[in-house]
């Protein structure tokens, strides 16, 4: 009965999707305004459906109905609520219909929001959104249907992937990925939209900056969520692999991060709008190729999913949104060029330009990386596997010269620099990056990247340091306020500028801390017997005893577990841990991660000896790993900041004069308050 | 170029982009993208020497002048050792003397593979114990199970990565038995 309704549910979706794409599209042709409210009341009522798809599912799940296929293949009566819930997004089919349930979600909000405004634009924005929708209830119609069942209804379920059942961070890190996948298709609607109704101008600029932000946002944290992830349960002692799964979520990343900084262009200076255009068409394209690449089963991946018959549409789909949206932006490109204010090579339009051409350098490497044991198979037949060590080698200095840019950028002004600007902004940082890149040599750490990534951040560091020192003094004294005050002031009162050098902070703490932790950490294998100690840096670790038994909540999941006792910093008992899980041939291990600030003792169980007691461990010191989830943090903090809607009283300190000397660009009240 | 083939030119950008990647991520259905191309295939096989699982010592020159299959496995790999063990049982039992099974053990231990072989039937061919992984290294093996396929001239021919069905071993088969014809 449930599943059933879930079917209908998905049918009734995809009819509404339809319609809204039909309606919203006659809508924006003749100008029609009750053709868009219905088209929008579809739209909403779409959302409705997929919400009550998902219910079903989850119903289904909790209830362990065998006789869906999905449940069957990914829950077992032992599977605990949680995980049963959670199982909505842990395979393929109940993925797409979470992923549908997002992608209504956000174009619901979109057009709800600027339901009163942007006439011309938003019926072509609901038509992009609209069907966008209608292929993915199509897929799950089709080729992906999530309510297939199965007779005669088997007893028993297969039971999660084990690898999902053994954290809980499985909960956080797909929503907030599919949260960006799915909020990127936004600023693209906006984008197609702006091409069909030659609306070129700053409009659909200063519209999708929060609809790109905060999608930005959430696809950072996911990407942050899963390396934490890898690095938590898979045991290996990384968090980063470049693994297929993982390039796909960075790639739109990637492109979505340099329209960011095209649009600022854009829509301040004129300049760059083919840039900003072909930006937003290839960020949401990649969406979809890293969806395809991970669950077509075309390229080796160590969590791809399983190979399916969606392939062939995805791919259809992905040559319909490239073709079409080019093609549109071929046609509009002479609407597109020319119309900058001309600026100077040394300008924050160039440093803006040159960041945009690394972020694409860095795209086509990942792309070409990810796609190239395909393209030498498909060519000569030959197989390849492109691994880290490659990816490390080309994208280290390509992440090294965005870090170069990211300090001179933002300190630049608009238009041209003078040669006093710039020995004004510079010569300090420079000096203190020098100082610093001289004193990490003489304390003998010689990995030229650890060297590279340490002077530059100091560097970058210390230009914003400067500038906002600067603002907060002259605000200070210009009005008298406490410096405290007048830098909190300062900042939230220029949002965009300070929440922008807040993202810029967290990328620092990340590129720190990830140069320092791959640069510098240490592993050792050894077997050990009970009562003897291994050692790792200062810590200690006895190995008391080898237990193997089933574990508490799951009594089909047998954990083979040595327990240790650590001493030296963080001392007191340890447990690392391998689980063989019905379903799933290999041990999964579970290793067991001691995090500090300063560094993480990380211990991994590699093999173990039943008769003697014995355990063979894998022992890390990752030095500053914490740093890297917490500039994540601050990553999203100040990106969230910068979007936070602004005060009123902007209006107000747009003319105070104080402003000038730190801000060249005068923050005009934006003409949309979302 | 003056500027209106410049203009008609910038059409050409679609088919550009669009055709080499919708042909290049076509290409990719139907393959495993696991599988490993063999640069064996065609030139001699590796020479070996080993012990077996009952005590015995086998060589690769003790197998020369007849075709060949070199079966790489494991008693943890379940469940493609398992699916494929039947089958090549019925190959020992059908072709006898005409053809020489050998299975390597790939990463396990002799006792688990007895084990295995109790349980599941030991058909009679030679097991040799592969503990340094010298052979598995000179194969090239990916991962068990895999199967290479020489023929009686001592050239591989053929190799199967993962299990072996009925169909793919009269397949494969076809490619040393025909050579081993005068």
């Amino acid at each position: 009965m449930i599943p059933t309704l879930g079917h209908v549910a998905v049918l009734v979706g995809l009819g509404l999707s339809l319609y809204a794409a039909v309606a919203y599209l006659l809508a924006g042709r003749r100008a029609d305004a009750r053709l868009a409210e219905s088209g929008r009341q579809a739209v909403i009522g779409s959302f409705l459906a997929a919400f009550a798809g998902c219910v079903a599912m989850v119903i289904s799940l909790l209830s362990h109905d065998f006789s869906v296929l999905y449940v069957a293949e990914n829950n077992a009566t032992t599977t605990p609520p949680f995980i049963s819930a959670i199982s909505l997004w842990a395979a393929l089919e109940g993925s797409i219909l979470f992923w549908t349930l997002l992608a209504t979600g956000w174009a619901t909000l979109v057009l709800y929001r600027h339901r009163d405004r942007h006439r011309a634009l938003m019926p072509w924005v609901g038509a992009t959104l609209a069907s966008i929708n209608v292929f993915f209830f199509a897929v799950m119609t089709w080729p992906g249907n999530p309510f297939t069942r199965t007779s005669p209804v088997a007893g028993e379920g297969l039971g999660p992937n084990a690898l999902l059942q053994n954290n809980p961070f499985m909960a956080l890190h797909p929503p907030l990925l599919y949260l960006g996948y799915t909020g990127l298709a936004v600023p693209f609607a906006f984008g197609i939209a702006a091409l069909v109704t030659r609306r070129l101008d700053v409009e659909w600029l200063r519209i999708v900056r929060r609809w790109t932000i905060v999608p930005w946002i959430f696809l950072t944290l996911g990407i942050v969520a899963g390396a934490w992830w890898s690095y938590e349960v898979l045991g290996w002692g990384g968090y980063w692999a470049w693994d297929p799964v993982e390039n796909a979520a960075l790639l739109p990343w990637l492109t979505a991060t340099a329209f960011v900084h095209s649009a600022m262009v854009a829509e301040r200076r004129g300049g760059l709008r083919i840039w900003t255009s072909a930006l937003v068409i290839a960020t949401f394209v990649l969406t979809l190729v890293g969806t395809f690449l991970t669950r077509s089963g075309i390229v080796a991946s160590v969590h791809s999913f399983t190979q399916s018959a969606i392939g062939p549409w995805f791919l259809a789909a992905i040559l319909i949104a490239l073709g079409g949206a080019l093609t549109l932006l071929v046609w509009r490109l002479p609407d597109l060029v020319g119309g900058g204010r001309p600026a100077a090579l040394l300008s924050r339009e160039s440093a803006f330009l040159f960041n945009n051409v690394l972020f694409l350098v860095l795209t086509f490497a990942i792309l070409f990386g990810t796609l190239l044991p395909l393209l030498v198979q498909t060519t000569s037949g030959g197989t390849i596997s492109v691994g880290a060590p490659w990816f490390n080698a080309v994208n280290a200095p390509i992440f090294l010269a965005l870090l170069f840019l990211m300090g001179i950028g933002p300190a630049l002004p608009w238009g041209a620099a003078s040669w006093s600007t710039l020995r004004d902004r510079f010569s300090m940082p420079v000096l203190i990056a020098a100082v610093v890149a001289a004193a990490v040599l003489a304390l003998g750490i010689r990995d030229a990247a650890s060297v590279a990534t340490l002077a530059l951040a100091t560097m970058v560091a210390a230009v914003m340091a400067d500038e906002f020192v600067r603002g907060t003094r002259a605000r200070s004294r210009g009005r008298s306020e406490a410096p405290p005050q007048a830098a909190w002031r300062l900042a939230s009162r220029n949002r965009r500028r300070y929440g922008g050098y807040t993202v810029h902070l967290g990328v620092l703490v990340m590129a720190v801390a990830i140069g320092i932790s791959s640069g510098l950490s240490s592993d050792v294998t050894v077997t050990v017997a009970p009562g003897e100690t291994a050692r790792i840096g200062p810590y200690e670790l006895r190995h008391e005893r080898l237990v193997v038994e089933p574990l508490r909540d799951d009594p089909r999941v047998i954990e083979t577990r040595a327990e240790l006792t650590v001493s030296g910093p963080q001392s007191g008992p340890l447990t690392t841990a391998l689980r063989d899980y019905p379903n799933s041939a290999a041990a999964i291990a579970t290793p067991s991660v001691r995090t500090s600030l300063g560094e993480d003792l990380y211990v991994t169980l590699l093999a173990s000896d039943a008769t003697t007691g014995a355990v063979t461990l894998h022992l890390f010191v990752n030095p500053l790993v914490a740093w890297i989830w917490i500039g994540g943090a601050i990553v999203g903090l100040g990106a969230a900041f910068a979007i936070w809607p602004e005060r009123r009283a902007v209006a107000v300190d747009a003319v105070e004069p104080s402003r000038r000397a730190v801000e060249p660009t005068v923050v005009a009240p934006s003409a949309e308050r979302a | 170029m003056s500027r209106v083939t410049l203009r008609r030119i910038r059409w050409l950008l679609v088919p550009l982009l669009v055709v080499p990647l919708g042909w290049l991520l076509f290409t990719g259905f139907g393959r495993d993208p696991r599988e490993v191309s063999s640069p064996l295939i065609g030139a001699p096989a590796p020479e070996w020497t080993l012990p077996t699982l009952d005590g015995g010592t086998l060589s690769s020159a003790d197998l020369a002048g007849r075709p060949y299959i070199v079966n790489f496995w494991a008693s943890w790999c379940i469940p493609a050792c398992v699916d494929e063990h039947p089958v090549l049982a019925s190959v020992h039992e059908r072709q006898g003397e005409e053809l020489q099974l050998v299975g390597v053990l790939y990463q396990d231990s002799a006792a688990d593979a007895e084990a295995f072989l109790a349980r599941y039937g030991d058909a009679g061919y030679p097991h040799v114990i592969d503990d340094a992984g010298r052979l598995a290294i000179d194969f090239g093996v990916t991962g068990p199970p895999e199967t290479f396929f020489v023929d009686a001239g001592g050239i591989v021919r053929d190799k199967q990565f993962g299990p072996l069905t009925d169909a793919l071993m009269a397949d494969r088969l076809g490619a040393i038995l025909a050579a081993a014809g005068p």
